[in-house]
């Protein structure tokens, strides 16, 4: 996965300066981006997406929750977990579930390492 | 007080100087009118006196004009019936309704404000003496004291001098002036056919027939000497005045044996010069055969043939008794008053007030009985001529209607006049000791305070069962006016002496240093009970201003504080420490004003007490950061994320700029966007590092005005993910443009951090859905309020009185020192926080802090907050 293998994403984050700065890299790198604040604002919107970036600690629903509700819809885009602290520990697998997670601040590299994962993860499952 | 009856007796010795001496009614107007500009420093007045006919005329004015008087001529608050008169007073005009018809009199005379002063002789009103103002004037108790002793002595002077006016009307033919006659030699023409003298001792011939009826008639004792001074006749009013029957008792006796031995010498003086051809005077009392003394006032004048040879001489004696008595008064009434002034004792001062009375009249004696300070029994004040038996009796009988009129008018407070002891029912008490003496009939008058309290009665005893003639009744007034001065002014002066003492008591048993200061900051005086505890001798300071001996700094507090206490006449309090040898020590100066221009400032070393508070102090200070350290340990997970945020932010964009830099074109505006939300990001994290380092520094507070708003929103920052996690749903309510309190920024957050943490916790088990915490401010007057409101567990029942002592938790994590320590900072900072239930759910903490213009006083800008601390 390059540059020249575009990608179209959706990050829901609640803080602004992590959306921009993430929209901004992840088009830089020639990907197609959308941003929201909540797992609500992204829901309303019901936008397709190779992969979700998620925050983990979100107002309202958080990201496990979001997960949730979109395996139990049947949705099954691939997620990318992104955490600023110890919340439920990253080690904790019965809850990250096998979905891949970097904790803030993580660069570029680690980000589209994890995506890719989750992606393969996806088309592994498939 | 004791200034207020030195005063008072200055006026009663200037009154006395300026109406003593004068009987002429004109010159005690003027004289009137001059001590009122004197001592009460009114220019304009008057005296009035009601007439024969009962009508209030104007005798005596300044600064009137002749239309005001005859506007007002007849105006009087009083008749000439009225009793008990006392000052009415006007203080402005137009608020006078009983006035208002001569209002317009007033405004063009310039008139503003009125005194009108009853002049009381026996009680009953004789006239008034006015005083004016141009503006309102409010009187004050003791100008109107003042005026008072003025009225009296006025009232007296006036009747004084009216009855002397009536003795020349009535005794004298029109322009007889007294004894002016006698002066030059008579020319006594002896005719030479005729006897040289006749059986009456009148010389015979023509002059005879001239002069024999003014001779015969003459009010004056007059009497013909043969040139051996035997006593050739003695006219009719001589022989009355002499006290005996006709003149032949004393026809041929040698006038000299009249006279007392002592005196003899000046009567031979006196006819030796007559012998001489000239005139001899002279003025000595004597008895009359009645045996009453009386002063006489003699010219001894030769008699002459045609040839100019002294053949007789004539003697004219004039009784001036009533003259001299006036006399020998006024002097008596003079030395009272200079000895109550000069602060003789009350006992001698009162003996030689019954003399002077008593040397009035003979056979009057005189006491004058105190009042207990009980209030219900006689003291013997003084009775120098009263038999000792008798007053001793009087000496600690309540005061009652059936012991002597004394106690009667101490009682009653009116004059009691008994002419009959042995016969009264107000002496059955002491009948029995009455008889045992001469005494008959006593007459007597309370004795009133410048208040009009009661102090005592001043009685005459008469050895005659009578009552008093008017004069007597008069003398009886004034000797109780006298007297009254005269305890007043021993009273006030005992006071003083008794506070002084008093003072002197504290001065002794107070530890602290006392400094009297002059306003422009002089050392004047000081007080030490131990000398050694002076930081300096006293000759290093005294005399010296404050700016030579104290460091600058503390100077200006000084004269900061200085300029208060005058201002306010409160006292000021003034903490300082000075740094001495080899330690730092702490005073406090408690600054009053004293005599009107001078400081007084009390100083104690509270260097012990200091040391407590500040070690006190210091222990909450390290219980208050290990609190905070604690807090930050709890909430590391959300202030990593805090600060995580931002880092990621940063990375992402710096990675992004990276990408942007491949790029061609190069798209500037981007890159420029992405550097700029780099440094915001950057300045994000920095901001949460620096809050961390302030929670977590140990470091004395900084009082400041603070925005409580600002304070509560920083909170917020730095607990909004833990919140976010914890799902806490916030709500605010911060009134905009709520007034600064004066705090330490970090304290503050604390408080409003453990308050948060408080109510998150309380909501741990509540069902998320029903959580809210609720964050209000909001200002008054005097403080502002913030509250944290929560719909968790609430507070257990009788535990809200508690729930602020430390090691009280009612949950599992932490020690319990939160809210203990969130209300030692808002006591610190001189307001208070208390907790109380919601109706419906949850409890609200609500914490008061004081406006930061409300608290400038006594907090010094950088002072900390540590110091404010209560000990304990």
């Amino acid at each position: 996965m390059t540059d020249a293998d575009p990608l179209s994403l959706a990050i829901v984050d609640d803080d602004e300066a992590v959306r921009t700065a993430l929209r901004r890299l992840l088009r830089a790198m020639g990907h197609e981006v959308r941003v929201f604040a909540s797992a609500e604002e992204y829901e309303a919107q019901g936008a397709e997406a190779d992969c979700l970036i998620v925050d983990l600690r979100l107002p309202g629903l958080n990201g496990f929750e979001l997960r949730e509700r979109l395996r139990l819809r049947g949705c099954s885009v691939p997620i990318v977990f992104i955490t600023g602290d110890g919340g439920p520990s990253p080690s904790d697998a019965t809850a990250h579930a096998g979905t891949p997670t970097v904790a803030k601040p993580f660069s570029d590299g680690d980000l589209i390492a994890a995506i890719a994962r989750a992606v393969s993860a996806d088309a592994h499952l498939r | 007080m004791p200034a207020a009856t030195n005063r008072q007796l200055a006026v009663r010795l200037a009154v006395g100087r300026a109406l003593g001496r004068t009987r002429d009614l004109d010159d005690i107007y003027s004289a009137a009118l001059n001590t009122l500009a004197e001592c009460l420093d009114v220019s304009r007045a008057s005296v009035l006196l009601f007439d024969p006919d009962g009508v209030m005329r104007f005798k005596a004015w300044r600064g009137l004009s002749g239309e005001y008087r005859a506007a007002v001529q007849g105006h009087s608050p009083w008749t000439p019936e009225s009793v008990d008169a006392v000052p009415l007073l006007v203080p402005d005009v137009t608020r006078e309704p009983s006035l208002e018809a001569y209002l317009p009199v007033f405004t063009r005379e310039g008139i503003a404000a009125l005194g009108f002063i009853p002049l009381v002789s026996l009680g009953r009103v004789i006239g008034k003496f006015m005083l004016y103002y141009a503006e309102p004037h409010t009187f004050n108790d003791e100008e109107v004291q003042l005026a008072v002793v003025i009225a009296s002595a006025v009232a007296f002077a006036v009747e004084r001098g009216r009855a002397h006016e009536g003795e020349r009307r009535s005794d004298s033919p029109p322009g007889y002036e007294p004894n002016a006659s006698v002066i030059g030699p008579w020319e006594w023409e002896v005719s030479s056919d005729a006897p040289a003298s006749r059986h009456d001792g009148l010389p015979s011939g023509r002059l005879r027939q001239v002069r024999q009826c003014d001779i015969e008639t003459d009010r004056d004792c007059l009497k013909i000497l043969d040139l051996d001074g035997r006593l050739l006749y003695v006219n009719p009013a001589g022989v009355a005045q002499l006290g005996v029957e006709d003149s032949s008792t004393l026809l041929g006796r040698q006038w000299v044996d009249f006279w007392e031995e002592k005196d003899q010498e000046v009567v031979e003086e006196a006819i030796a010069r007559a012998r001489a051809g000239n005139i001899g005077r002279f003025q000595r009392p004597t008895r009359t055969l009645a045996g009453v003394m009386k002063w006489w006032d003699v010219a001894v004048m030769p008699i002459v043939d045609a040839n100019g040879v002294v053949v007789q001489f004539k003697a004219v004696s004039r009784d001036v008794s009533a003259q001299w008595r006036a006399e020998a008064f006024q002097a008596g009434q003079h030395q009272v008053l200079e000895m109550i002034a000069t602060g003789a004792p009350l006992a001698q001062v009162l003996t030689l007030l019954a003399h002077v009375i008593e040397d009035q009249y003979e056979g009057l004696v005189c006491q004058a009985l105190l009042l207990d300070a009980d209030g219900t029994h006689v003291r013997l004040g003084a009775a120098p001529s009263v038999p000792e038996a008798f007053s001793r009796r009087f000496d600690g009988q309540p005061v009652g209607p059936r012991v002597g009129s004394f106690a009667t008018a101490m009682q009653s407070g009116r004059s009691v006049i008994v002419t009959d002891i042995l016969d009264d029912a107000q002496w059955v008490a002491l009948r029995d000791a009455a008889a045992q003496t001469a005494l008959r009939a006593c007459w007597a008058t309370p004795i009133l305070s410048s208040q009009k309290k009661v102090l005592g009665s001043f009685a005459m005893f008469c050895e005659t069962s009578r009552g008093p003639c008017r004069e007597e009744l008069r003398l009886l007034e004034t000797a109780a006016d006298l007297a009254g001065a005269a305890i007043d002014h021993h009273r006030s002066q005992e006071a003083l002496r008794q506070s002084e003492e008093r003072n002197r008591a504290i001065l002794r048993a107070v530890p602290d240093l006392m400094f009297v200061f002059s306003d422009d900051g002089v050392y004047l005086d000081f007080h030490a009970k131990d000398p050694t505890e002076l930081l300096l001798p006293p000759e290093a300071f005294l005399g010296k201003k404050m700016r030579d001996v104290m460091p600058p700094l503390l100077v200006d507090s000084f004269s900061q504080a200085f300029e208060r206490a005058l201002a306010t006449n409160e006292p000021e309090r003034l903490e300082y420490s000075l740094d001495l040898s080899h330690e730092r020590r702490f005073f406090e100066a408690c600054i009053v004003r004293c005599d009107t221009d001078k400081l007084l400032s009390i100083v104690r070393d509270i260097t012990d007490r200091k040391r407590a508070e500040l070690d006190a102090a210091a222990q909450r200070q390290e219980l208050a950061h290990l609190n905070r350290v604690l807090i930050l340990a709890e909430q590391s997970g959300a202030l990593a994320h805090e600060l995580s945020q931002p880092l990621a932010a940063i990375l992402a964009n710096a990675q992004a700029a990276r990408h942007l830099l491949d790029r061609t074109p190069l798209d500037l505006d981007e890159l420029r966007e992405t550097l700029d939300d780099v440094i915001k990001s950057d300045k994000r994290a920095g901001m949460v590092i620096h809050r961390l380092r302030e929670l977590l520094k140990k470091s004395n507070a900084v009082l400041q005005p603070l925005d409580l708003n600002e304070v509560t929103r920083e909170v917020l920052d730095l607990t909004h993910s833990d919140l976010l996690l914890r799902r806490m749903p916030i709500t605010t309510a911060l009134s905009p443009g709520i007034p600064p309190v004066l705090g330490d920024r970090v304290q503050l957050q604390q408080v409003i951090l453990n308050l948060v943490i408080n109510a998150c916790d309380a909501m741990s088990t509540v069902d998320p859905a029903e959580r809210e915490l609720k964050l209000t401010t909001v200002a008054d007057d005097e403080c502002v309020q913030i509250a944290i409101s929560d719909r968790g567990v609430g507070i257990p029942e009788g535990a809200l009185d508690s729930v602020f002592d430390p090691f009280v938790t009612h949950r599992a994590e932490g020690l319990g020192l939160g809210l203990a320590i969130s209300r030692s900072i808002v006591v610190a900072h001189r307001g208070r926080i208390h907790a109380e239930n919601n109706a419906d759910r949850g409890a609200t903490f609500r914490c008061f802090l004081p406006l930061a213009n409300g608290t400038a006083d006594g907090v010094g800008g950088r002072d900390s907050v540590v110091a404010m601390m209560p000990p304990g």
